[in-house]
């Protein structure tokens, strides 16, 4: 029996039940893997170490973690001793870490097995995977269409069956977006609910990791290994992690989701827009009740993260020099034509672009008008969603204005457009709050995702909304055709 | 034409604390290179720094000796620039909310007593060191020192010439040593000041375009640079010439200063506060142990060892015309056979 | 934006932009400016700045040495290293 498209919990069942050996499995993981290389979704694989691993579990026989012998793909902004870390960029191509990041660690003590660093916007800087060194990863529904950004190639990844989960980073829609436009499930946790430790800083105060999976269910299961307090992190919060897997089948029987009045959803694609509308007649069948709420100052979330991101990233990639690590150029005449040129030859160029608008942010003279200012819009967007979770457990909104385009179809131009793709996912991270994105249908054949945004530290009530709506539909289960790849 | 100097000095203390004052990495002095060094002292990708209590604490024991205020809640911020010795192209420092804000220390030249305020002290990462002569064609990285907590104490223009700067060092390094808050071994450059001279026509307000010599680590250097530094800037006003602002070092194997070779066009730090430490907000209780825990202050010291010993101001003059204090506790170890001074009081 | 402000920008950043695309990275360094411009508009009066969604206090670590050097490792991923230092072009200060 194939491993394609199986869940961890598919998985974890036929491992238990003999079915299938660790190392069968692993086996077939990587094998898959080299057969959708086209789709681009690793960067590295890490294969000889993953065969060891599978060997050792199946002498070992201790199987008491959900976790072990199942494979994972991480993205390649996190941190993994020995293993080639780029973030998808010429600056850190042959960057070895010598340490791993807490998440990743975590979910390998769990017994899971990193086969592979998955694809990527460069430092996780764009919206379509079209920014990294290491070329485009394809849509597995679509050749020749993004599969959204950053954390572009484990989606692709898990969408295409080749592993059930991976993990990704969300800055400002980084794992939803993608989850989204490949017809799978992410979640973006709490701001601080899982450890930032190992994971290479694109926006500090903005980025979180988390899980994509084909399933709510699946993603529970990461989520329950990979949060928790690490004395490494100290933004990381120091609260009681729930179990997330037992509360996920609560019946969702008065729920409140709020639908925030400033999205005009009639600007939106308008089956896009009949989708959302669908799956909120699901809603109120299973029990949800529907309230409109205002957050006045939400349509400012897009120029103030795009402030804030830029400024933070600009002082956090100062570290790639060219000295310690990461690209050198060669001949240099002194030690700042070293930085400059090993700084240019190593970015890209939507890199230099939020480098130097951050620069700017900060420079003396604009930094009260521009990043201060968004640091102030920032509180008020955060005092909106508050005064929502008053009167509502959720908020309810399309993942993206759009589903999955045409590479090189947006941005091209004027990166702004392909900034504004980030409209719905942007203000939970200005916020810190939780937010999921779960398959909700396709629109041309193109997955479409549907988004709830829960209040801080909320999760649990994110993925047992999820895991209803999915166990009582099955857009989570369509798989996209790979005849193409 | 009568002239006037106006001195401020910005001391960086070194403080003696085990580790970094981001990391748990050793901050000794004189291990072999880049072993003090960690992942977050190496500002590899993905690291995180959290900040060590104790350099807090001393840092707080200086403030109250001083008789400043305590900001109970400080920032962290950070310093953008680009160097060598600087791993994350950013220093970790303290902008807007420092530890410490104003206070006092009280020098004695020709034994009068004279008042210098402190504008802050706020607490800092050192760099690592270069070493340029060692290896043709390169310059040579040692993170070691990378990381370990300094306080930079911030003095107001107030020091008149370099006798008195010298005091006032001097002074600063007993307050220091006595409060262990520093070894105050400036051969190892654990207390080291950067001077910012200006010269004016007497009876001026406005102050003269200030120069600053950088990196002075010894009292007697502290007067040599000073001095040629206030000679070189009258020469230049007696010309009808106008001092630049700029950075100078001090070379002592030619006994004058020079400016420092520097590319820089536009010198923009872009402060910002640092997103990946939380505000540190140090409670009343926190306060109230490190007050306890307090050694008795010098100044009361001195008075009752006046009383106890009479112990005169002629006798401390003639062993060491700075620090009577010192002198006193001194002599008291002699008498009572005791060594490490910080525990007695 | 000017030119010269793009030029200073680029120092402080240590960036330098390709000759063929200054002009474009200029117009668009403009519409990002733009965007975020709008913000202006916004009433933000007493209003204090959110740098972090967590307000809380920062967890401090206990004055014990841990070390993880790994001195070998460090270097081994410098372009330029010896046996104890990372090796950069000369500087004279």
């Amino acid at each position: 029996m194939s491993i394609q498209f199986k869940s961890i919990a598919d998985l974890r069942e036929m491992l238990d039940d003999k079915s299938i050996s660790a190392s069968e499995l692993i086996q077939e993981s990587l094998e898959l893997a080299k057969k959708y290389k086209e789709l681009n979704c690793f960067v590295t694989m890490n294969e000889e170490f993953s065969v060891k691993k599978a060997n050792a579990i199946d002498v070992n026989k201790k199987t008491s973690s959900r976790l072990s012998g199942i494979p994972l793909a991480q993205k390649d902004l996190f941190c993994t001793e020995g293993l080639r870390t780029t973030c998808s960029s010429k600056i850190l191509s042959n960057f070895i870490p010598p340490y791993t990041a807490t998440a990743v660690k975590k979910l390998e003590d769990a017994g899971s097995i990193t086969i592979g660093k998955t694809n990527m916007d460069e430092f996780a800087m764009g919206s379509s995977n079209e920014t990294s060194f290491f070329g485009n990863v394809h849509n597995p529904w679509k050749k020749g269409y993004v599969p959204g950004g950053s954390s572009g190639g484990s989606a692709a990844a898990v969408a295409a069956g080749i592993v059930p989960a991976a993990t990704g980073t969300d800055t400002g829609g980084s794992i939803r977006q993608p989850a989204a436009h490949c017809g799978i499930t992410g979640l973006k946790p709490t701001y601080g609910r899982i450890s930032r430790w190992g994971m290479i800083a694109f926006a500090s105060s903005l980025d979180q990791a988390g899980p994509l999976a084909r399933t709510a269910e699946d993603c529970a299961i990461l989520l329950n290994t990979m949060s928790g307090h690490d004395a490494k992190d100290t933004t990381s919060l120091n609260s009681n992690v729930p179990d997330f897997l037992e509360n996920i089948n609560q019946p969702i029987d008065g729920l409140k989701i709020g639908l925030i009045k400033e999205f005009n959803l009639s600007d939106l694609d308008s089956q896009v827009q009949a989708r959302f509308e669908e799956s909120k007649k699901a809603y109120e069948k299973l029990g949800a009740q529907f309230i409109e709420v205002s957050l006045p100052n939400i349509s400012a979330s897009v120029p103030t993260y795009y402030s804030i991101a830029p400024a933070e990233c600009s002082s956090n990639l100062s570290r790639f020099d060219g000295v310690r690590f990461g690209h050198r150029a060669e001949s240099t005449d002194d030690l700042n034509d070293l930085y400059i040129k090993s700084r240019s030859e190593g970015f890209g160029d939507e890199v230099k672009r939020r480098i130097l608008i951050g620069t700017y942010a900060l420079s003396a003279g604009y930094y009260d008008a521009y990043y201060k200012k968004a640091q102030q819009v920032r509180r008020l967007i955060k005092n909106d969603f508050d005064n929502a979770f008053q009167s509502v457990d959720a908020l309810m909104t399309p993942t993206s204005p759009n589903t999955a385009f045409k590479f090189g179809s947006k941005g091209t131009q004027n990166p702004v457009e392909l900034y504004l793709e980030d409209l719905f996912t942007i203000s939970s991270n200005l916020a810190g709050l939780p937010a999921i994105s779960i398959p909700h249908g396709q629109v041309n054949s193109l997955p479409v995702g549907l988004q709830l945004i829960g209040n801080f530290l909320r999760e649990d009530q994110l993925l047992n909304a999820a895991h209803i709506f999915q166990k009582n539909s099955d857009y989570h289960l369509a798989k996209p055709n790979l005849g193409d790849f | 034409m009568s002239w006037e100097t106006v001195i401020g000095l910005e001391t960086h203390v070194q403080l003696s604390t085990k580790t970094k004052l981001f990391s748990r990495a050793s901050t000794a002095f004189g291990a072999s290179p880049n072993t003090n060094v960690n992942l977050i002292d190496c500002g590899l990708p993905g690291v995180l720094p959290s900040v060590n209590k104790e350099a807090f604490y001393k840092a707080i024991r200086f403030g109250m000796a001083v008789g400043a205020q305590i900001n109970q809640t400080s920032i962290f911020d950070r310093k953008n620039y680009f160097y060598a010795d600087l791993p994350k192209g950013y220093q970790i420092t303290q902008m807007d909310l420092p530890i410490v804000i104003g206070g006092s220390i009280e020098i004695i030249i020709d034994e009068l007593t004279k008042t210098i305020n402190i504008t802050r002290a706020h607490l800092e990462e050192d760099a690592g060191k270069s070493i340029h002569d060692e290896f043709e064609g390169f310059s040579a990285i040692d993170l070691n020192r990378a990381g370990t907590p300094l306080l930079e104490i911030v003095s107001e223009p107030e020091i008149s010439n370099a006798k008195e700067a010298v005091a006032y060092m001097k002074a600063m390094h007993q307050l220091v040593t006595f409060l262990d808050v520093s070894d105050g071994n400036m051969a190892q450059g654990s207390l080291r000041c950067d001077a910012n001279v200006s010269i004016r026509k007497k009876g001026d307000k406005e102050l003269g375009t200030r120069t600053e010599i950088k990196n002075i680590n010894s009292f007697k250097f502290i007067e040599k640079a000073i001095n040629f530094e206030i000679k070189r800037q009258i020469k230049i006003l007696e010309n009808g010439e106008k001092v630049v602002q700029e950075t100078r070092l001090y070379d002592s194997s030619k006994d004058e200063t020079r400016p420092m070779r520097s590319k820089e066009f536009a010198n923009d730090y872009r402060y910002f506060p640092e997103p990946d430490l939380l505000p540190v907000i140090i409670s009343d209780e926190e306060i109230q142990k490190i007050r306890d825990e307090f050694p008795e202050l010098p100044k009361e010291k001195e008075i009752r060892y006046q009383q106890e010993y009479g112990l005169t101001a002629m006798m401390r003059k003639s062993l060491h015309p700075l620090s009577p204090w010192l002198i006193s506790l001194k002599l008291l170890y002699k008498k009572r056979k005791i060594t490490p001074f910080y525990q007695i009081g | 934006m000017d030119q010269e402000t793009v030029r200073t920008i680029c120092y402080l950043a240590r960036l330098e932009i390709d000759e063929n695309k200054s002009e474009k990275i200029q117009k668009d360094l403009e519409t990002i400016i733009d965007l975020i411009g709008s913000l202006q508009t916004i009433d933000t009066s007493d209003v204090e700045p959110l740098y972090s969604p967590l307000e809380m206090t920062a967890l401090m670590h206990e004055d014990i040495e841990k070390s993880d050097n790994k001195k070998e490792k460090f270097l081994e991923n410098a372009a330029a290293s010896n046996e104890d230092y990372f090796l950069v072009p000369r500087v004279v200060e």
